[in-house]
């Protein structure tokens, strides 16, 4: 009774009404941690329904907030450690947000996360996954394996099943303990450890590429040529990849970085110099026949 | 990832989501408060080698209404009193109108407390950051916004960095956003990234250099931004009234009021 | 997530049900089962050299019926603002009872009289239609706010049940927006010029809206509401009535239905 008397006797400025919670933790409680894990929710029955219903644009062309998709990368196994390479284009239904993405996120100077999905959810939660390394690292005084890092991940993901996060990450490192690791995360919750994959939009035409010319006693040489050309072979072929190459090899030490370089110089090098997509004419002249 | 969800320019605005096909999905149809509009407008930022520069235009509309012809999209965030004659960085936001005044006072707010507390300013890379993470905590109810925030980085170089409506976030040189996005940002690649341009007489075909990166100086800049808006005026709706041009520099954050076409 | 190339990174429908177009629906009327039920129609406003004029018809209809007539839509907020309402009666009288604790509250707690002019009036008023829109839960009426910012100068500005926001020389909720904007922009398209309109201009400008709100809005009526806000005060009279009609041009009309003249 008394609460109800105190509800209906107050006046009615004093009752919150203009603020959010989220809003007053910014003002008053400022130094907690900002990636921590509260999450504004639309107050309906079915959040994850009304999501999908605002940025789907594949069901919905005209839903209000769009979040690319498109993508191509990969990562593999060899003898000298991982190469991981991909594009660097962002499609929002058919126009090219960004030919600059740089999918490939620096976790940690030996563990690498690819980006392929939503690109903040893979850049929030690989920055996350990021702070759960170094608080590993600090704990317990050595650095985390790859399999418990991407373990964490995935057991990250997997509580926000069904609410419409999108990523398929690849995690690539290599401990003392693991040598060179590799696993593929997905949104569904999916942790699969392996040798070679390619994740997104291009991946069918990155792996006829990889699958034919993949060894695992590739020189380094090799495999870095290797995870450039099929990520040019899926820009070639997949309309919603392109712009550059991002292309590194995670070694024991740590990952070095080779480059992040146009597609359209190495298509014409490929073909012309080394005589491959002979599909494509290099003419520029109306070829007489 | 989709940044800048722009309508593509043959869709016509992006006024309301009146094409979404009706055809319910369940027997049972309920209908329901959408809390989303799109107040249309257009916003770009380039940066330079010392200075960046944030412009939007100041037309605020709703379908085929014009409510204001002037309502700024740019803000100085982060300055210690209300007229924020000392900040250091700016913001622009871009969609629905509402979400984007929130966010802008959250982020200033956040920027304030961080002044008091530390006694500086917030970096722009740090604020760049936080603006992604304060997106992302609506990852499930996102703002509906396009936001692009400027700066001086560390080194006293201009620095912009533009964000999709969940909070993925890129630093660029220079970036569209909003109603026009699509009709500006290729002219942008052209002229300031230099897409597409060669060297007169470098070669033939395949063998054509690409003419030089280098950062552009402020007053071509300046015209560069006018031209832009000028040109989308010409071919958007949503856009027009008034061009607001903010310039950061080392010496501190100057306005500008230009007009643009007010049919 | 769908694996397809097409559809890659898209939501599966076995996992996330069938794409539900129902959600991203427009805010049109008749639309919700959250709607308005006994509405309000225009209000216009416009700034003058000395202050803002407001007005609003009296007339709350629900649905095409004028059900109640002698509706004030116009509110004074401390006896140095006014805030009109379009949209719906009952949540315009849920926002007057909290604006109402709100000014006694004020005077109670400030020590030198009313601290919140037009400006801070208008930014509280478009926090809570946020907080609410946020809220799925909606205050379905479209404001104005007329009254004076903190150096003393006409303060007018607009919030929607959305919390969108906007300020201008005139302004027009509703089918106003379409009728009564065009003609007050005519006479006030800048603030330059609003700065010049005396009292009296501004007056007959906001009349002659209410005449043509009258004409072509057939939700409106022509008993209305209208105010004047200046340094002085709010000066509100409740029960104005149009004047001066004429339908002289009606048998000018032609081209609706079947003529044969």
């Amino acid at each position: 009774m008394d609460t109800l008397v105190a509800r209906y006797s107050r006046p009615a400025a004093h009752q919150n009404e203009t603020f959010g919670a989220d809003q007053d933790e910014d003002l008053f409680n400022d130094m907690a941690p900002t990636l921590s894990l509260k999450f504004a929710m639309p107050p309906v029955a079915q959040p994850s329904a009304w999501l999908r219903a605002a940025t789907d644009d594949r069901s919905n062309p005209a839903c209000p907030i769009k979040i690319a998709h498109g993508t191509t990368t990969l990562a593999f196994r060899f003898q000298g450690g991982i190469i991981v390479a991909t594009d660097s284009r962002a499609t929002a239904g058919n126009w090219i947000a960004s030919q600059t993405v740089k999918k490939v996120i620096e976790i940690n100077n030996c563990l690498l996360g690819t980006m392929a999905g939503g690109a903040a959810d893979c850049q929030y939660w690989l920055a996350w996954l990021g702070m759960q390394c170094r608080l590993h690292e600090l704990r317990h005084k050595r650095r985390i394996s790859v399999a418990a890092a991407s373990k964490i991940l995935a057991n990250l993901v997997y509580q926000y099943k069904g609410m419409g996060l999108s990523m398929g990450t690849m995690c690539a490192g290599v401990t003392k303990e693991e040598g060179p690791a590799l696993y593929y995360i997905d949104s569904d919750g999916t942790r699969l450890p392996g040798n070679l994959f390619c994740v997104g939009s291009g991946q069918t035409f990155a792996y006829g590429v990889l699958d034919a010319e993949y060894r695992y006693d590739l020189t380094e040489e090799e495999a870095l040529a290797l995870g450039s050309r099929s990520i040019l072979a899926a820009t070639h072929r997949d309309a919603y990849s392109g712009g550059f190459i991002n292309l590194y090899h995670v070694k024991e030490d740590g990952w070095v970085k080779h480059g992040f370089s146009d597609t359209n110089p190495i298509f014409w090098k490929t073909k012309l110099e080394k005589g491959e997509f002979t599909n494509v004419t290099s003419q520029f002249e109306r070829i007489e026949r | 990832m989709a940044m800048f969800s722009q309508n593509p320019v043959l869709n016509g605005p992006n006024y309301s989501f009146a094409e979404v096909p009706r055809d319910r999905v369940d027997g049972l149809r309920e209908h329901r408060f959408n809390p989303y509009t799109d107040n249309g407008g257009s916003t770009l930022a380039i940066t330079g080698a010392d200075f960046a520069i944030v412009a939007g235009d100041t037309r605020l509309t709703s379908g085929y209404s014009i409510n204001t012809r002037y309502a700024p999209k740019v803000f100085k965030i982060g300055g210690t009193n209300s007229n924020q004659s000392d900040a250091t960085l700016l913001l622009s936001v871009v969609g629905y109108a509402a979400d984007g005044e929130a966010l802008k006072e959250r982020l200033d707010a956040v920027c304030k407390m961080y002044r008091y507390r530390h006694n500086k300013p917030m970096s722009v890379n740090a604020c760049a950051k936080r603006l992604s993470t304060i997106l992302y905590q609506k990852r499930f109810f996102p703002y509906y916004v396009h936001a692009i925030l400027a700066g001086l980085d560390e080194e006293g170089k201009g620095a912009v960095y533009s964000y999709d409506p969940v909070g993925s976030y890129e630093r660029e040189q220079c970036r569209a956003a909003g109603a026009a996005a699509s009709l500006i940002m290729p002219f942008l690649d052209n002229q300031v990234n230099f897409k597409n341009q060669y060297q007169p007489g470098s070669g033939e075909g395949h063998a054509l250099a690409e003419r030089e990166k280098a950062p552009l100086p402020r007053e071509e800049v300046e015209i560069l931004v006018k031209d832009a808006f000028d040109s989308a005026v010409e071919r958007h709706i949503e856009v027009g009234d008034g061009l607001q041009m903010m310039i950061i520099t080392s010496s501190g954050i100057e306005e500008k009021l230009l007009p643009l076409k007010k049919d | 997530m769908d694996h397809r190339p097409q559809q890659w990174g898209r939501p599966r429908d076995d996992v996330y049900g069938a794409y539900d177009a129902s959600y991203m629906q427009n805010n049109g009327p008749n639309q919700h089962t959250q709607q308005p039920i006994v509405t309000g129609t225009s209000v216009v406003a416009i700034k003058f050299k000395d202050g803002v004029v407001i007005a609003a018809d009296n007339l709350a209809s629900y649905g095409s019926l004028a059900r109640f007539t002698n509706v004030k839509r116009l509110r004074t907020f401390a006896g140095t603002s006014v805030v009109g309402f379009g949209g719906d009666v009952s949540d315009m009288q849920y926002l007057d009872r909290h604006l109402n604790e709100l000014a006694i509250d004020e005077a109670y707690t400030s020590e030198a009289g009313h601290t919140l002019n037009g400006r801070n009036l208008h930014k509280y008023l478009s926090k809570l239609l946020y907080h609410r829109r946020s809220k799925f839960d909606p205050l379905w009426n479209h404001l104005l706010v007329a009254g004076l910012d903190e150096d003393d100068k006409p303060f007018l500005a607009a919030a929607d049940l959305l919390g969108t926001t906007f300020t201008s020389p005139s302004l027009a909720t509703g089918f106003g927006s379409v009728l009564a904007q065009p003609i007050m922009r005519r006479y006030a398209p800048d603030e330059e010029s609003a700065a010049k309109l005396t009292k009296e201009e501004a007056v007959d400008i906001i009349k002659e809206c209410m005449k043509v709100l009258f004409y072509r809005d057939a939700r409106s009526m022509d008993e209305y509401s209208i105010a004047v806000v200046t340094k002085e005060g709010v000066e509100l009279k409740e029960n104005e009535k149009l004047e001066k009609q004429s339908w002289a041009f009606a048998d000018r009309i032609k081209g609706y239905g079947t003529q044969t003249v």
